[in-house]
């Protein structure tokens, strides 16, 4: 890009944009990937802790069983079924398998629903 | 019909703006490039390209109500109102909706978009059967009016790296023809971390291509063919 350029203004206003469902599935998948990169560590820490001992076993299945921690763990529980099915769909997208348009739409569709279907089940689940 | 486009004179010194504007279209408007030249009537200041109006010198590509496409090709009707027209996402712009497509094109010559055959020239021209005639449909019609690149996520954060969907789209088409004997090299060229790899396979590109095109679709046997090669 030139100096004549870089002084000239750009339209890239993502809220002005109107994406398509792929992009809107691979936006969801960095996101995704954001949140277990945060909240993995974080998992890992308390199932090292919980085998420390019976008490702290205990003790944090005690904990994790709240309502508000079952309510939290739902984002992670989202994020982990949406990054993991994204990530599969892409492999396959990768070697040719439903790369074409109508398909890729219609596999977008299905990991958007899918994620957040499985998080609520979750949600049911720790909370009954 | 009631628009809302992005303003933007060099000259003057101020930011860009969206201008409202009103027109009635009339018997006989039926795509949005009739209704703009229209507008040119009303207000001979605003600038935007537009040649052959019908799809096929690429020229009218712009971001019709957040989607890019060509503007000779988008019926009128059904357009929600108001409509909002903007310069193509990602690009310098240069006045209201023209924008400089000097990178663009710089990545295009750097696919070498010509045949390229080291053998002898033959006495008569190059012949193709037609099953490798066909490996170039849906390849060779790209207009290169940038409505892939400029709607490409990875094009818009690596603009200077990646080629992006159009400029792989042709590079592809090159590397399916029969009758050109650099394949090799061109694949060592693709072969990079930006100019190829940054395709994330979101598919913008075949979602907004006003020819029915698939770019995607191209970057994907390139991506094969390296594959294939590397085992």
């Amino acid at each position: 890009m030139d100096r004549h350029s870089r002084r000239l203004p750009m339209f890239l206003n993502l809220a002005q944009i109107r994406f398509p469902i792929g992009a809107i599935a691979s936006i969801a998948h960095r996101v995704s990937g954001v949140l277990l990169f945060i909240t993995l560590p974080v998992i890992a820490l308390l199932l090292d802790a919980s085998l420390r001992s019976e008490e702290v076993f205990a003790l944090l299945r005690k904990l994790l069983s709240s309502p508000l921690c079952v309510v939290a763990a739902t984002v992670p529980v989202w994020a982990l079924v949406h990054h993991v099915l994204a990530g599969v769909r892409h492999l396959l997208m990768d070697v040719g398998v439903g790369s074409e348009l109508a398909r890729a739409r219609a596999s977008a569709r299905v990991v958007l629903l899918a994620a957040p279907v499985v998080a609520l089940l979750f949600l049911v689940w720790g909370l009954s | 019909m009631k628009l809302s486009i992005y303003r933007f004179d060099p000259e003057s010194g101020k930011p860009p703006r969206m201008q409202a504007y009103e027109v009635r279209p009339e018997a006989g408007d039926k795509k949005l490039l009739d209704l703009l030249m229209r507008l040119r009537v009303q207000d001979d200041s605003l600038s935007f390209r537009r040649s052959c109006r019908e799809g096929v010198c690429g020229s009218d590509a712009m971001n019709i109500n957040g989607r890019n496409g060509l503007a000779c090709l988008t019926a009128l009707d059904g357009l929600k109102e108001p409509l909002v027209l903007r310069p193509l996402p990602g690009f310098p712009v240069i006045r209201d909706l023209i924008v400089d497509m000097t990178q663009f094109f710089a990545h295009y010559h750097s696919i070498k978009p010509w045949l390229i055959n080291s053998e002898p020239l033959p006495e008569r021209e190059r012949l193709q059967s037609p099953a490798e005639r066909e490996r170039l449909d849906g390849l060779y019609e790209c207009i290169l009016c940038a409505c892939c690149s400029a709607f490409c996520p990875s094009y818009w954060w690596n603009p200077d790296k990646f080629i992006g969907p159009s400029g792989l789209l042709q590079a592809y088409r090159f590397i399916a023809d029969s009758r050109d004997t650099a394949t090799a090299e061109r694949l060592d060229f693709l072969d990079d971390v930006y100019r190829l790899y940054r395709c994330r396979t979101i598919m913008n590109c075949t979602e907004v291509c006003p020819k029915g095109l698939s770019p995607s679709h191209a970057i994907e046997r390139i991506r094969l063919a390296l594959l294939r090669r590397s085992s």
